[in-house]
């Protein structure tokens, strides 16, 4: 098979575990505990390294800009700058990028070890679909939590710019000054945008990782490969859907 | 992990992205979640440039609240400000829209007012004023030489019926000695006007030492006095009439001994002085053009500051650059 | 062990096989050519034949886990393909290497299946549970997870697990492999009494000869991906067909000339 009717097969194969995924969709109730377990793995553990690293992320934000916008007085609008940039791009991106590294990795590397030690064939051959009780209760989950967690990392970015341009020397920047200036073109629909990309992208990463995982041919050495795989496409699709969704978004 | 608590800690890790989203949009929907209970005034304008909800309100530069609604009534728009608590605004404030850069954001000032006078309170509506912008600056420049033109002609016209001869001038000595006061008063006028031209005082008297202007000036004048010879030509012709009234020929000599025809050209004497005393005053367009220099300061700092964003823009300036940071970033 | 069988729970309807003309292939490699059976309901009907012959394939096409390229699977009078035939059907593998979730315990495990499909109330799966692990002596190991088991109690669990759905169709692939001759003959015995117990159909496959002369009602050879004989346990005693004799009795020649260069080489 050829590269381009590789990624054909690709996308018609994950789609089509989407619909068949969504088909279960009526079981979810009942699949509660399963639900709350993902949920737990997803957020709840992915709690301490989101805020570390959206503070982070925030502060360098504000470093930089501040380092560059010194340059022609444009200090002010630091808060604009770093309010912007976590809440419609890093934030969720971050978080995506995180949740591939943290979860998805995980979700790849159990479902392709379930898959060659035929637990998968197992499920098929007791009547359990895969889908039902491995994809369902994981893509639900993820859905619940990007937001929660892309919120978390929202504001643990924007305070963590304005810690940095308060206390950085050069910068200078009160923290007063810099939330004003944050909401001054901040709207509402902003936080939303980046809401709706971290749930789009935490949707994209669960069913990519799913997909590859439930994929997996051949022996323990193929988990490696599929886990590498399932990373990797998940970051590009992450990089490059958010071209498009951010396109989407500022037009409607 | 027992099972239980692991769904109390997803529990409370929900309720907490539940709570810090309703923190986030409360906050910017300006900042009403912490807000203590302010009161509201409204403001009618005939434009708003842009100014909307969420923007500042600020006396003399520091925000005492924020525009909390604008909308069409009738006629006009409003805006519905909200003012934190504490803040006393007179009734004789005057709020106006206010650029406060060049790329465009707004605010609402509002003056300090007389102070010690009645205060306004929830509900009442503060007065305001037509603020000038960019666009409008430049079309009223526009139409500038044109209307000088036409001004300066209808003085030369009316000029030119009071033209010389026997008679007539008998009746403008007459006139003159009636009206000696308001001629004097005009001329006066007329002679502050010029000597505030050559001071340098007014827009006009910046466009006449300003050599630049001055060229432009020069085109009206050549004009103007394309105007005059037009004038002298029906001077000499009206010559030829007056003759003839002195002569006694004619309606028109009787006409002119009316009393009607004096007291007209009297009322037309009349209207020449207002428009003078009105120029000088600084009441119209070309008044204010005259006595206040304002203008023209705001319109010379305003090409410099377009100057400077040209200039800027052309060395990657602020809004390259933001473009380059930002795309540094990603 | 026999006397755990006693009052068994398991009884129901079984299905004959239908296998005809079936032919597999992955991308450019034949698996499986032109293979026809007919297993009777009730029947232990053993699968024999070398490592890769292709026996395990044929196993997945009957439990609807692979498509076939050509030909069809029939269980009972439902295509083994369709999975709308896994509703009408209680179909069970026992994996080779048991295919246990390693990330539930034993019990959880065996609980799987009637709790995805929510027969009953959690008292009543406890007790399928319990009886399914008494009759395979794995009481101990509730509570252990797959990881702590070794290969022998895997596949008992295994085993245990295809009990509680209560099967109506009984699949084994390689049962017996990398066992101990005394756990050997334990699954014989337990694959036996069960089809005694509940008249499930079975179908092994396998390579060991003892297992399938000890408990087939009849026997097939699949070499090279085709049928190379089918017959009852006695048509396989002294065979004619010089292949399977060598397979079921190979010739151990310890002067053997291949050998002999190996030898040359290392001096």
């Amino acid at each position: 098979m050829n590269l381009p009717t590789a990624i054909l097969s690709h996308i018609g194969g994950t789609l089509l575990l989407l619909v068949r995924t969504l088909k279960y969709l009526p079981t979810l109730p009942r699949q509660f505990p399963r639900f709350m377990e993902h949920c737990y793995l997803i957020g709840y553990t992915s709690l301490p390294i989101v805020t570390i690293l959206s503070f982070f992320i925030g502060s360098v934000l504000a470093l930089q800009s501040g380092y560059s916008m010194e340059n022609f007085g444009a200090k002010q609008f630091i808060g604009t700058l770093v309010g912007l940039t976590m809440a419609r791009e890093l934030g969720p991106v971050m978080v995506a990028i995180l949740i591939t590294g943290r979860v998805g990795s995980a979700v790849t590397a159990e479902l392709a070890s379930m898959k060659v030690y035929q637990e998968i064939d197992a499920l098929v051959t007791m009547n359990i679909p895969p889908e039902r009780m491995l994809v369902l209760p994981r893509l639900a989950a993820v859905l619940v939590m990007m937001p929660v967690l892309a919120i978390i990392a929202n504001l643990c970015g924007w305070y963590g710019g304005a810690l940095v341009c308060q206390y950085t020397h050069f910068i200078s920047v009160d923290s007063e000054a810099y939330f004003s200036a944050l909401k001054l073109y901040m709207k509402p629909r902003d936080i939303v945008d980046g809401l709706i990309k971290a749930e789009f992208f935490g949707f994209v990463i669960m069913l990519v990782c799913c997909y590859i995982g439930l994929n997996t041919r051949g022996g323990p050495r193929e988990i490696g490969a599929s886990v590498t795989k399932a990373v990797v496409t998940s970051l590009i699709l992450i990089l490059v859907l958010d071209y498009f969704v951010t396109k989407a978004l500022l037009f409607t | 992990m027992n099972n239980m608590s692991q769904n109390i800690r997803v529990g409370l890790f929900f309720l907490l992205g539940l709570a810090l989203a309703w923190i986030t949009f409360e906050s910017l929907n300006g900042g009403r979640l912490f807000k203590r209970a302010g009161y509201t005034l409204v403001a009618g304008f005939a434009n708003l440039k842009g100014l909307k909800t969420g923007d500042e309100v600020r006396m003399a530069g520091v925000k005492v609240g924020a525009i909390e609604l604008t909308r069409l009534a009738g006629h006009r728009v409003e805006a519905l400000l909200a003012i934190e608590p504490g803040v006393k605004i007179p009734a004789d404030a005057i709020a106006s829209v206010e650029q406060s850069s060049l790329l465009g954001s707004n605010y609402l000032g509002v003056t300090f007012g007389t102070p010690g006078i009645e205060l306004l309170k929830d509900g009442d509506e503060i007065s305001t004023k037509a603020t000038v912008d960019m666009s409008e600056v430049i079309s009223q420049l526009g139409t500038l030489g044109s209307k000088l033109e036409q001004v300066i002609g209808e003085i030369g016209k009316s000029m030119g019926t009071g033209g010389e001869g026997g008679g007539i001038f008998q009746r403008i000595d007459k006139l003159v000695t009636d009206n000696g006061p308001k001629l004097t008063e005009t001329i006066s006028n007329l002679q502050d006007l010029s000597a505030k031209i050559k001071a340098g005082e007014g827009t006009l008297g910046k466009l006449v030492n300003d050599p630049k202007l001055h060229d432009d000036l020069l085109a009206s004048v050549t004009e103007i006095k394309a105007a005059a010879t037009d004038a002298r030509v029906f001077m000499s012709d009206t010559k030829g009439i007056v003759a003839d009234v002195k002569a006694g020929k004619g309606t028109l000599g009787l006409l002119l001994y009316d009393e009607p025809t004096a007291s007209s050209l009297k009322v037309s004497l009349n209207n020449l002085r207002e428009v003078s005393a009105k120029l000088n005053s600084g009441q119209g367009t070309l008044g204010k053009l005259i006595s206040d220099d304002s203008l023209y300061l705001g319109v010379q700092s305003t090409m410099k500051k377009a100057d400077r964003a040209l200039e800027g823009l052309e060395d990657s300036g602020p809004i390259t650059a933001v473009g380059v940071v930002a795309g540094r970033l990603f | 062990m026999n006397s755990a069988f006693t009052a068994s729970p398991f009884v129901g309807k079984t299905f004959g096989v239908t296998v005809s003309r079936l032919h597999k292939s992955f991308g450019r490699a034949t698996v499986l050519t032109d293979i026809n059976l007919d297993v009777k309901p009730g029947e232990i009907f053993c699968i024999m034949g070398p490592s890769g012959s292709g026996k395990s394939v044929l196993l997945k096409h009957i439990a609807g886990l692979e498509t076939a390229t050509s030909g069809e699977v029939r269980i009972g009078e439902f295509d083994a393909a369709d999975p709308e035939t896994r509703n009408k059907i209680h179909l069970a593998l026992v994996f080779q290497a048991g295919a246990l979730f390693s990330s539930l315990s034993v019990y959880d495990n065996l609980a799987l299946y009637p709790r995805e499909h929510r027969q009953g109330n959690e008292a009543g799966i406890r007790e399928r549970v319990m009886h399914a692990l008494s009759i395979l002596s794995l009481e101990k190991a509730v509570h252990k997870f797959p990881s702590d088991l070794s290969g022998g109690m895997k596949k008992r669990v295994a085993i245990a697990r295809a009990l509680v759905m209560e099967p109506q169709l009984l699949l084994y692939d390689e049962p017996t492999s990398e066992l101990d001759p005394v756990m050997s003959a334990t699954l014989t015995e337990i694959i036996a009494t069960l089809r005694e117990q509940t008249a499930v159909t079975s179908i092994v496959v396998t390579h060991d000869r003892d297992l399938a002369f000890n408990i087939a009602d009849r026997l097939a050879f699949v070499m090279d991906g085709r049928i190379r004989g089918l017959g009852l346990p006695a048509d396989f005693k002294s065979p004619a067909d010089p292949v399977i004799a060598n397979f079921l009795n190979p010739v151990i020649d310890l002067k053997n000339p291949r050998f002999k260069q190996l030898e040359n080489h290392h001096e």
